[in-house]
């Protein structure tokens, strides 16, 4: 497998990248690339921790460091990064110092290495869990073509996400331009794209949404339209089919776990229920008895999941699935988590807020259907005294507001008169899942 | 105003309180939904308050061919859903 070095000088051209109002051409990072590594052979072999400062730099650190580092951690802010012996890059003014002394090993710029690419899922606890890939899982989807070659893609994800990642490789890998505008407002990411001439777009459903609320979206003359990240409804499909009636549009199924992208392009929701018997697709599917979609791809999967592989070598991806007029379509996720427009949410760290007020004996937290959002937060708690419910809503809230991200807060509290417990005991949250769906 | 104008800006007022926004004054028909003072996450609570009063959801009940982009098209598509119940 070459490395994403290789892979850019073999390009017959590459392309630009845009961001924070700046310009670079890919070629320039390439060089800076292998300034970095003339100036740090230290770093040879090493595990770095790489953090986000902006587009250009981030994108030279990937080229400088695949292949020729042993493990690359994407680190999001504030995330705690895993122990062990990881070297920070950038390097602070000490390290880089500190480093610099050290003595160089020696080793020849043609060694590469399989070098192993960590991201991060946040955990229930909100401790991250990491997740390992190879570069040649990262890049299965990515292709080159000519016209390709020819789009402008819109980076609207943060790039050290499994969904940001795609697209800056697919992008780098074609050989076209890429215009970042992940952390803008929908107007300003509209007129961003505009300016950028872009053509290629990749979003979760409810970005889609945002996007044609603005009215403006048909302005953009988009070849390729991209969703992923949350499931995607028919209406979204359809409202964008209707105003790029010829552009490429695929949905994507992808599993950070797994590593694993299902691209579906006939427009309809869910993928046709011939997959699961599919030999000519790059990963093996299933259902099993308990409505879980299993996959089994054709390369190695990450370690962590070992507990979650039958026999057979289908590792479970906890999605679960329900078969609709030979549709596979996605409902939602078996361990509860919603998601909130692309952003997970942990319904026990939302309990554990919600039962932190004196008067909540028992919470439960799960998800409603929400066509802007995909899902929203609800709860439904039981309380000691119900003497004034508008005011300990109201307490809850701010609680809430104090201790969670703001798509964490429920949208919605329930005061109920109990809730329902499976026979083990645990708070059963499948029945909402199920209620809402059908 | 209509009531059911009225209504729609009262729950607007209440997500943009619950989510420390701050609506635009006035908000106009043609004023963007955008441009409001809510963002994407507020309009997603907004439905769903405003399902709570209403005791409907027109972006599930109906296909909606368009999304809305101003506050005159939004008050529309209820208007429909409300003229439907």
């Amino acid at each position: 497998m070459q490395s994403l070095l290789q892979q850019l000088k073999n390009l017959p051209k590459t392309g630009v990248i845009t961001y924070e109002g700046e310009s670079c051409a890919v070629s320039e990072l390439i060089q800076k690339a292998a300034e970095i590594k003339h100036q740090n052979p230290q770093l040879y072999q090493g595990d770095i921790a790489l953090g986000y400062t902006h587009l250009a730099e981030f994108v030279t650190a990937l080229i400088a460091f695949d292949g020729w580092c042993s493990a690359i951690y994407l680190c999001p802010p504030n995330v705690a990064i895993p122990q062990g012996e990881l070297i920070k890059w950038p390097l602070s003014g000490d390290a880089a110092m500190d480093d610099a002394t050290k003595k160089q090993p020696v080793f020849s710029s043609s060694e590469v290495v399989q070098t192993k690419w960590y991201m991060a899922t946040s955990g229930t606890t909100g401790e991250p869990k990491w997740y390992s890939h190879s570069f040649e899982s990262l890049t299965a989807s990515s292709k080159y073509s000519e016209q390709l070659q020819s789009m402008c893609w819109a980076l609207l994800y943060q790039p050290f996400r499994f969904a940001g990642l795609q697209v800056v490789l697919q992008a780098l890998l074609s050989g076209a331009n890429l215009v970042d505008a992940a952390e803008n407002e929908p107007l300003v990411q509209i007129a961003l794209l505009k300016q950028n001439k872009t053509t290629a777009i990749s979003a979760t459903p409810s970005l889609w949404r945002q996007l044609l609320m603005t009215g403006q979206l048909g302005d953009l003359k988009l070849q390729y339209i991209t969703l992923g990240g949350e499931i995607a409804d028919q209406s979204v499909l359809d409202n964008l089919s209707r105003l790029f009636p010829k552009a490429k549009l695929r949905h994507i199924y992808a599993s950070t776990e797994t590593g694993v992208g299902l691209v579906v392009s006939d427009g309809l929701a869910g993928f046709p229920l011939t997959w699961l018997e599919s030999l000519a697709l790059p990963v093996a599917l299933k259902v099993s008895d308990t409505q879980h979609l299993m996959v089994k791809p054709n390369f190695k999967v990450c370690q962590t999941l070992s507990a979650q592989t039958d026999p057979q070598g289908f590792v479970d991806t906890l999605d679960i699935v329900e078969i609709k007029e030979h549709r596979v379509l996605f409902i939602g996720r078996a361990t509860g988590t919603i998601n909130v427009g692309g952003n997970k949410v942990y319904p026990e760290k939302v309990e554990q807020v919600l039962m932190q007020s004196a008067n909540v004996s028992q919470a439960k937290v799960y998800p409603k259907k929400s066509a802007l959002m995909g899902e929203l937060v609800v709860a439904d708690i039981t309380v000691l005294n119900a003497d004034d419910p508008q005011q300990l809503k109201t307490q809850i809230l701010i609680n809430c507001k104090n201790q969670l991200q703001r798509f964490e807060i429920p949208t919605k509290i329930n005061i109920v008169n109990n809730i329902a417990h499976d026979p083990s005991g645990k708070l059963n949250r499948k029945l909402n899942r199920k209620q809402q769906h059908d | 105003m209509t009531n059911l104008e009225q209504q729609i800006k009262h729950a607007m007022q209440q997500v943009a309180d619950l989510s420390d926004c701050a609506l635009v004054e006035p908000i106009e028909p043609t004023t963007l939904l955008l441009e409001c003072g809510l963002d994407s996450l507020g309009y997603a609570m907004l439905v769903a308050q405003l399902e709570e009063d209403l005791g409907f959801d027109p972006f599930t009940e109906l296909q909606i061919d368009i999304y809305p982009s101003t506050f005159a098209e939004f008050l529309a598509i209820y208007q429909q859903c409300a003229n439907n119940q």
